[in-house]
């Protein structure tokens, strides 16, 4: 299991995010998306652990739900953003 | 008092509406902007409310845009739709909500189906003008005056055959009428929150099938760091903080409507209309009533219909009387220099209140003289 952050344009998509993945019954957490992390300014993202993260992207993908980049938390809190997975 | 001005407001509110209001006021704090408990708790609040008119009106939770009210809604849809010399398609019993923007736009306007109760000759007026060409179509789903449904499903199967952007006004339809915004197509869908949807003043909807022209522009919470309004939904109709109170009593409103069901408030509504046109026949009115009619009647005494309200209102009864904002749809039915008095029920309008108004009208209003 690794845990992964997905950033989402807005509050209202990482809703619909977190309230598609409860219902496949994952746990996630919404929060701002750290600063250094958006180029746009302010940002919402779900913070998730799952085995395979291009599952859950293939389901927001079906729910139509856009987010903008998906991150690794590496072991000691360093973060990789993937960029094979980008929508 | 017998409130029978369920097209201005529904009134009264139902429990759970003024106790989620109060919850919102007490508990909550502006969401999508902090990441404490208080604007996260706000922020789920306005989500459910979003999903459960998502859930009646057929649509994506991001698609529900908060307004002030259906006229903020339309203005919105119309502003992003029409241009001034635009040529736009209007039915002859619209609000002036829908009329002066356009008026205000410069935009070139048809007016096609002016006849009261009467959807087979609406729809061919309709489709003769969109024929003549348009930009734009805009359309009431229920008169406001008359309760006179339109034949919205077809109007709108006309302008998606045509690919003629089109807005539909559900101010006196939505919590009363089906309203599946996937099957209309509609570019836009405007509603309150305060009337059929039971929420409070200040409170409406804006359904968006497309990204609309912001209105005002200004914080979203979210891509803060670019000038332009965000190029998304819900965000970018939404600047500035939200009615959080009004939304919260809203999605109790929403609720409630759900639990009920609006075929049922249909029915309810339908039988007390046709009830209270019969006791106004017996009382010489003239009255307006027709076999596609829901949520309202207007009806004419043989007196001044401002001072036949007032006479009403002594007696414990809350009408409206005069042009309602709406004077196309007086001039189409003919009664643009008398208004009408125009009662309007809702979900509880108690059965009582149709013998109850016959017997004041009977007593304090002369007969229509013919």
């Amino acid at each position: 299991m690794k845990s992964y952050l997905i950033t989402f344009r807005s509050i209202t998509y990482g809703q619909r995010a977190e309230q598609t993945l409860r219902a496949l019954g994952k746990k996630s957490r919404l929060r701002r998306t750290p600063r250094w992390m958006e180029d746009r300014g302010c940002g919402y993202a779900l913070e998730v652990t799952t085995g395979e993260v291009s599952e859950l992207l293939a389901v927001l993908r079906q729910q139509q739900i856009p987010w903008r980049k998906v991150w690794l938390a590496r072991p000691g809190g360093e973060m990789e953003e993937l960029s094979n997975v980008l929508p | 008092m017998y409130y029978l001005d369920h097209g201005a407001t529904s009134f009264p509110k139902p429990e759970q509406v003024t106790r989620a209001v109060l919850r919102a006021m007490e508990a909550c704090a502006n969401p999508g902007r902090g990441s404490h408990p208080p604007a996260e708790l706000a922020a789920e609040g306005v989500f459910s409310c979003r999903c459960a008119a998502g859930e009646l009106f057929s649509c994506l939770p991001e698609q529900v845009v908060f307004t002030q009210n259906c006229t903020q809604g339309l203005n919105i849809a119309i502003r992003t739709l029409v241009r001034p010399g635009d040529r736009v398609v209007i039915s002859g019993f619209e609000h002036n909500a829908v009329t002066r923007p356009l008026h205000g736009l410069g935009a070139r306007i048809t007016v096609a189906g002016r006849r009261l109760f009467d959807p087979a000759d609406t729809l061919r007026q309709f489709r003769n003008a969109l024929n003549r060409g348009a930009k734009a179509a805009v359309f009431t789903h229920v008169s406001n005056v008359f309760g006179y449904v339109l034949p919205v499903e077809e109007m709108a199967a006309e302008c998606r055959r045509r690919r003629i952007p089109f807005v539909i006004d559900a101010a006196q339809s939505a919590g009363v009428l089906p309203i599946d915004a996937k099957a209309l197509g509609a570019d836009f869908i405007a509603m309150p929150g305060h009337k059929g949807l039971l929420g409070p003043m200040g409170t409406g909807i804006l359904i968006c099938n497309r990204l609309p022209k912001p209105l005002i522009m200004g914080g979203t919470g979210s891509e803060s760091e670019r000038q332009e309004m965000p190029d998304l939904l819900p965000d970018r109709a939404e600047a500035g903080t939200l009615n959080v109170p009004g939304i919260l009593g809203l999605e109790a409103g929403l609720r409630r409507i759900q639990e009920v069901g609006p075929e049922r408030i249909k029915a309810r509504e339908q039988a007390l209309l046709s009830g209270f046109a019969s006791v106004l026949r017996d009382a010489g009115m003239e009255v307006f009533a027709g076999k596609n009619q829901v949520g309202a009647l207007s009806f004419r005494p043989g007196c001044d219909c401002q001072e036949g309200a007032a006479r009403l209102a002594g007696q414990g009864f809350a009408l409206r009387a005069g042009l309602h904002c709406a004077p196309l749809a007086h001039r189409s039915a003919g009664t643009l220099e008398t208004g009408t008095i125009r009662l309007s029920v809702g979900m509880d309008t108690p059965e009582e209140a149709v013998q109850a108004l016959g017997r004041a009208v009977q007593t304090s209003l002369p007969p229509y003289k013919y």
